[in-house]
């Protein structure tokens, strides 16, 4: 069900036509562009994460080892930082299904089209600036000496400035801002393609608003809910500005730890190895979540 | 004692009147189908009536109470949509219990319910399967079984016959008709299609741009159309200019081609104002048919014939105007070919004098 939830919310899968030898060169440069920018570095750093330490070489050596992986599963610093990189991914997914869900329920259901086209743009507008454009706006608003706790103070309702920042709880903020779009887009597109007649046909049969919501546009949407949660797990996961920037080098994640490991210790092969581990926690994460909504809807998605 | 009625019932959408000053009164137990062109409002009438449309002003009542402000799960009616409304994710047994869970039925009943529904729609032994696995014809029954199970006072049925094919379409005409009269339900019917509206209903209402333009039954509607829409959009009709020439007896004298014609009224009319006088091709008769000295008579030109089965048309040129006599295909008519002039004449009854648009 997940994964046909991810090509669903991209449109309906087309039928299988098969390409026409002569439109293979159409495709070409997107390939060449794929091969030469993606997976060439990304197979390289695999390479090297299995390399013995060495520092500022950044070039596959050959010379075979696990010490790597070894020193990130025995180091409480190290695993410490994957199990604090998944709570955040998990908390932050729930979080934007919250928040975004009665928000993308209005956009794909509002009446007008012109309102539902208004909040969209709202929703994209907030893509379009620069992500540590956003962040650094974040952080006047929620700074020690930040706008909230300015006000709190000046109120009197706070005597010292509350920690928002620099902890998880920015960091959370952070990457929930940044996520969210995605996931809105996510699930408007889902709860869109639900038929309005199925809600009316609930309303008229008995139900409340609330128990047709429910007991029909709920379980309906849930392909547009694993899309936007795997989505925005994903993202969350791999994020490295927003930790560095909200949580201030104090909430250490995957992320964190490569950049520390690759530009200020030069050690390309443990950084490597940390990406490779980050790679296969988000892999094994979304597969559990698979698994488990699997089991949960008894074989009947 | 009506069970529904529409009291000056309007629905604005910013400038336009969708739905405007609609008065009905629907009786127990009766048939009635809202007939119109796409756009006429009845589609907007039937929501306003299942409460997913609030109306701009007038007054919606069910068994006389007062229902205008009620949300839709507490109208006591059903509906039964153009694309059925199928619940996807649920599969037949459970869409036909939806109704009952949320009224508390105890889950023995339910089932027992469930199964006499499916049995009543022709579907036992489909309670397992899922939409997905369903043909258009099965799931318009699984849309009526959950409707109907939960006994609503009232049955809306919006297109139900629209998306399926032509040969299902006269057999579910006839099925729905049937199941609603072993009921005795309520029942109003949306439709854009005539043949529908004629052999299903108790009474149609005529709408036009937000407008009754006519209530009545098949046979009113069809015979004594009320205006020049009706008649042209129920079936097919001769529209022939014509001038008012004051009463004659019990009809009209109608100057058409500088004759005087008598025909049906019944509109008030000024004298010597542009009418229309309108017939049907099918009451068009031709030569010997056309015999009698009690019919209007009328020299005609043949200019076309088309043939189409169990029926001839005739396309006919009668002074400056055209008219089309439809005659049965019988081997004991006479046939005519384009160029020969013949007499064409109608029982004046037949003839209805109304009003230029």
């Amino acid at each position: 069900m997940a994964e046909l939830a991810l090509s669903e919310v991209h449109g309906r899968r087309t039928g299988g036509r098969r390409l026409r030898p002569t439109l293979w060169w159409l495709v070409t440069p997107a390939i060449l562009f794929f091969v030469l920018f993606f997976l060439i570095p990304i197979a390289s750093l695999f390479a090297i994460s299995f390399d013995k330490g060495a520092q500022g070489v950044i070039t596959f050596q050959g010379n075979l080892t696990l010490d790597n992986f070894a020193r990130i599963f025995t180091r409480s610093l190290y695993y410490e930082a994957v199990w604090r990189s998944v709570w955040l991914g998990a908390t932050v997914s729930v979080l934007c299904l919250i928040i975004g869900y009665p928000l993308a329920f209005v956009i794909a259901r509002t009446l007008r089209p012109g309102a539902a086209l208004l909040l969209t743009i709202l929703v994209l507008a907030s893509m379009q600036l620069d992500m540590v454009i956003r962040l650094y706006g974040m952080m006047v608003l929620m700074g020690d000496n930040g706008l909230i706790n300015t006000a709190l103070m000046k109120v009197g309702l706070i005597s010292a400035p509350l920690p928002l920042m620099y902890n998880s709880f920015g960091v959370i903020v952070g990457l929930v801002q940044v996520t969210l779009p995605f996931m809105i887009l996510s699930l408007v597109g889902a709860i869109k393609s639900i038929n309005p007649s199925l809600e009316e046909a609930a309303r008229s049969l008995g139900s409340t608003r609330w128990h047709a919501m429910r007991t029909v546009t709920w379980p309906l949407s849930l392909p547009g809910v694993y899309a936007g949660t795997l989505l925005v797990f994903a993202l969350a996961i791999s994020s490295y500005v927003v930790p560095a920037l909200m949580g201030g080098w104090k909430v250490v994640t995957l992320p964190i730890h490569i950049y520390q490991q690759i530009a200020e210790v030069g050690r390309w092969q443990f950084g490597a190895a940390i990406g490779v581990v980050l790679f296969g926690t988000s892999l094994l994460a979304m597969a559990v979540y698979i698994l488990a909504l699997r089991r949960q809807a008894g074989g009947r998605m | 004692m009506s069970d529904i009625r529409l009291d000056q019932l309007t629905h604005s959408y910013g400038e336009t009147r969708a739905v405007d000053n609609v008065s009905l009164s629907i009786a127990e137990g009766e048939f009635y189908s809202l007939l119109g062109p796409s756009g006429c409002g009845k589609s907007t009438t039937l929501r306003m009536i299942a409460g997913f449309v609030t109306p701009t002003s007038g007054r919606i009542l069910i068994g006389g109470g007062d229902v205008t402000r009620l949300p839709p799960e507490r109208r006591d009616i059903g509906i039964v949509f153009q694309n059925y409304a199928i619940f996807p994710h649920m599969s037949v047994a459970e869409n036909i219990a939806f109704g009952l869970r949320l009224r508390k039925v105890p889950r023995a009943e339910i089932d027992t319910a469930v199964e006499g529904a499916l049995a009543q729609v022709g579907l036992s032994g489909f309670g397992d399967r899922y939409q997905r696995n369903l043909s258009g014809g099965q799931q318009q029954r699984v849309a009526l079984a959950r409707v109907l199970v939960t006994k609503p006072r009232i049955l809306l049925l919006d297109e139900p016959l629209s998306a399926l094919d032509k040969a299902l379409r006269e057999e579910m005409k006839f099925w729905i008709k049937d199941l609603q009269q072993t009921l005795g339900i309520t029942t109003i019917y949306v439709t854009h299609d005539q043949d529908e509206a004629l052999t299903m209903s108790d009474r149609i209402g005529v709408m036009r741009a937000g407008r009754i333009e006519q209530s009545g039954t098949p046979r009113e509607i069809y015979e004594e159309p009320a205006s020049l829409f009706v008649t042209t959009f129920i079936g097919q009709s001769n529209v022939l200019d014509a001038t008012y020439a004051g009463a004659e007896g019990p009809r009209a004298a109608a100057m058409v081609e500088g004759r005087a014609l008598s025909a049906e009224l019944s509109h008030a009319l000024p004298r010597g104002s542009a009418a229309k006088l309108v017939i049907r091709p099918e009451n068009v008769l031709m030569g010997p048919e056309a015999a009698d000295r009690n019919l209007t008579q009328l020299p005609a030109t043949v200019i076309g014939e088309s043939y189409q089965g169990a029926m001839v048309r005739y396309r006919l040129r009668l002074g400056s105007q055209e008219l089309v006599a439809e005659r049965q295909n019988q081997a004991h008519l006479a046939r005519w070919r384009p160029g020969e002039t013949v007499t064409v004449g109608w029982d004046p009854g037949r003839a209805r004098l109304l009003p230029a648009d």
